[in-house]
């Protein structure tokens, strides 16, 4: 059975209405449903990181809506909208994923803080999802000393750590060689596929794209296709 | 964990934040020395005010306060027995005291001539130790007088001149006695030396017909605690006459001590002020270049509380971890200066005694003024916190990341 995690509806962005404007996302549709694997790709400037922001909560839509599990997010006030991220959504960003000043297990463990989850059940966790991104060995090393692909499999596991609806992914690939960018992705899959987690990341590369099970395109805000891919993950 | 990320978050520019924390030591430290050297000069100045000046204790009729004539003047006999049977009374001296006029050959001046016993007065006050030419009264040598070396270089005068003390006695008669210089005596305080002539009582109670009589009783207690306890008993026991303690007959002493705390206070505030702006800028640039970070902070889910807490919490680590440097750094200071005191006779020797302050100064820093530090400390690390805080508040999460 499918169920709807994000339903996107009408959504638009316009940056600059007053000067010079930029219609960054245009009236845009969407379905995301439960234990997706979707890629949102399109040339630069299509407006991938925008729309993903807005899925986010991180920006408000100029119109349009974004409902998330029966929350229309684009009408919680800034404070809620907060903590709903905190208990909803995971995030990947490309780069600065963590705190620099706490090591690796730290910072996974920080966001079941801000939680206020148990002690017990923090360190339980974190020893589990450190060995899910396979970093057990890693787990009181500071992020400078991390490669970047073992960063952004920290990433994951911070993302993980809140138990969110879904995880969203800006580009998680796009500073890590394409040895370490594979391994990113064999390891989201993997996730995707065992624990049903849902993934929407946004990316140029060709590689990851064919990863994909769902390829949104994105051209000038517009959704131009939207593919169903039969390669297996 | 806030406090370990803002802990951790001091060291990630070592340089910068050693530099404000060395700040933070070396301003402490220069308050709380200045405090201590404040307070140090003050505890000296009602030392000597106390010591050798008014005593813990007076007593006098009450309308003495108003007009220092002789008639106001009380049976000695009474007040005696009461100061021996009040707990804590040291030493004290029953003077009769008048205003007159000292006059040689050369010139006259107005003094107050006070008729002292000699013993007692040197218990309570250490006439003695204040000689520094000519002696102290000799048991068989009647009309001897102490002047104080002020009035001594004034007027020219030397141990073993003739002068003539002249004044009203109590039948506002003038009267006159030759009074032959028994020695020169200088205190800390030159202008009450050059008021203050001392005779024996014995003497001035010929020329004034006062035997058994006097204007003033200065008591010297053990110690300044027994003060209230004294001071309850002496107004008891001696119903028609006003019992004062040093701080009422002498309040510009007790002056001295508010009056040292603000100045203290407020050249603390100043450095303060001073690291203020310091500690604002390093915490912005510290916010500023973390813009990426806050950003994604935002993103998973810090609440604005919570990353105001966090760069407040770092503001006030940053501060407040140079305040024991500086404290430590005060405490050496002070325990090897208090003990050695810090001789200012050969730059300001004139001015300190001109004012009746001591010439060595012991600092001394208590508690209180160093939880007062800690506060305005603290306070000032608040109000340097806020603006960068705030500033990390307005970011907003999409731009701060894109950044
Ligand atoms: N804060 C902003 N103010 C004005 N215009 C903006 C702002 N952010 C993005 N834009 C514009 O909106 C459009 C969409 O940008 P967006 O970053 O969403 O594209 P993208 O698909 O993520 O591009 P890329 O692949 O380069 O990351 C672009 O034209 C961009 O210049
Ligand atoms: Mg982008």
């Amino acid at each position: 059975m499918k169920t709807t995690v994000i339903d996107i509806h009408n959504v638009s962005k316009i940056y600059n209405p007053d000067t010079i404007p930029v219609h960054a996302v245009n009236g845009v549709h969407l379905h995301i449903e439960r234990g997706e694997f979707t890629a949102l790709v399109g040339p630069s400037g299509s407006g991938k990181t925008t729309l993903l922001n807005i899925i986010g909560g991180l920006d408000v839509p100029t119109e349009g809506k974004v409902v998330i599990n029966d929350t229309d997010i684009t009408a919680l006030s800034p404070n809620r909208l907060i903590q709903f991220r905190l208990h909803n959504i995971g995030f990947v960003f490309q780069s600065f994923n963590l705190i620099p000043v706490l090591t690796a297990s730290e910072n996974v463990e920080f966001i079941m803080l801000l939680q206020g989850a148990p002690k017990a059940e923090r360190e339980r966790r974190v020893k589990e999802l450190m060995h899910a991104v396979g970093l057990s060995d890693k787990m009181d090393v500071r992020p400078a000393q991390l490669s970047g692909g073992q960063q952004q499999r920290v990433a994951v596991a911070r993302a993980l750590a809140s138990k969110p609806q879904f995880i969203l992914a800006d580009e998680p690939t796009a500073n890590l060689d394409s040895q370490s960018a594979t391994n990113l992705l064999d390891m989201m899959a993997q996730l995707n596929r065992e624990e049903g987690m849902t993934f929407i990341f946004s990316t140029h590369d060709a590689r990851v794209i064919e990863r994909a099970r769902r390829v949104i395109t994105l051209v000038d805000g517009r959704i131009a296709s939207d593919t169903a891919s039969v390669s297996v993950a | 964990m806030l406090i370990i990320i803002a802990w951790r978050n001091l060291w990630r520019h070592r340089t910068r934040s050693l530099a404000i924390i060395t700040s933070v030591a070396l301003g402490v430290w220069a308050g709380a020395f200045i405090v201590s050297l404040y307070y140090g000069m003050g505890n000296e100045r009602v030392r000597i005010a106390i010591e050798q000046e008014v005593s813990h204790i007076q007593v006098h009729h009450p309308k003495f306060r108003d007009d220092h004539d002789v008639v106001f003047n009380f049976a000695l006999d009474s007040l005696e027995a009461a100061l021996r049977h009040t707990p804590g009374v040291k030493a004290f001296s029953l003077r009769t005291t008048v205003q007159g006029m000292l006059a040689n050959a050369s010139g006259s001046n107005g003094v107050q001539v006070n008729g002292v016993d000699p013993d007692a007065e040197d218990k309570t006050r250490g006439l003695k130790n204040f000689i520094i030419n000519g002696g102290y009264f000799e048991a068989e040598k009647k009309h001897q007088v102490l002047v104080g070396k002020k009035l001594a270089d004034k007027m020219k005068l030397a141990p073993g001149n003739k002068i003539v003390l002249t004044f009203q006695d109590i039948e506002q008669n003038i009267t006159s006695g030759a009074f032959r210089i028994a020695g020169i005596y200088e205190t800390a305080n030159a202008p009450l030396d050059e008021r203050n002539v001392y005779v024996r009582r014995g003497d001035l109670d010929e020329l004034l017909d006062t035997p058994g009589r006097g204007t003033e009783a200065a008591v010297l207690l053990t110690d300044e605690s027994e003060l209230p306890a004294a001071m309850a008993a002496l107004t008891r026991q001696l119903p028609g006459l006003e019992v004062q303690d040093w701080r009422a007959i002498s309040p510009e002493t007790a002056l001295v001590m508010s009056s040292l705390d603000i100045s203290s206070f407020i050249i603390i505030a100043i450095i303060l002020i001073a690291l203020a702006f310091g500690i604002v800028n390093t915490m912005l640039m510290a916010v500023l270049e973390r813009t990426r970070e806050i950003g994604m902070l935002m993103a998973v889910g810090m609440t604005k509380l919570r990353l105001f807490g966090m760069v407040v919490l770092e503001t006030l680590l940053l501060t407040l971890t140079g305040c024991p440097i500086g404290f430590g750094l005060a405490w050496l200071a002070n325990s090897w200066l208090s003990k050695k005191g810090i001789d200012l006779s050969a730059i300001a020797e004139n001015l300190l005694k001109g004012f009746g302050y001591g010439v060595v100064i012991y600092p001394d820093l208590p508690g209180d003024k160093v939880c007062q530090i800690i506060q305005i400390v603290f306070v000032t690390a608040l109000l340097a916190s806020v603006f960068p805080a705030w500033k990390a508040l307005k970011m907003r999460p999409a731009e701060a990341i894109r950044h």
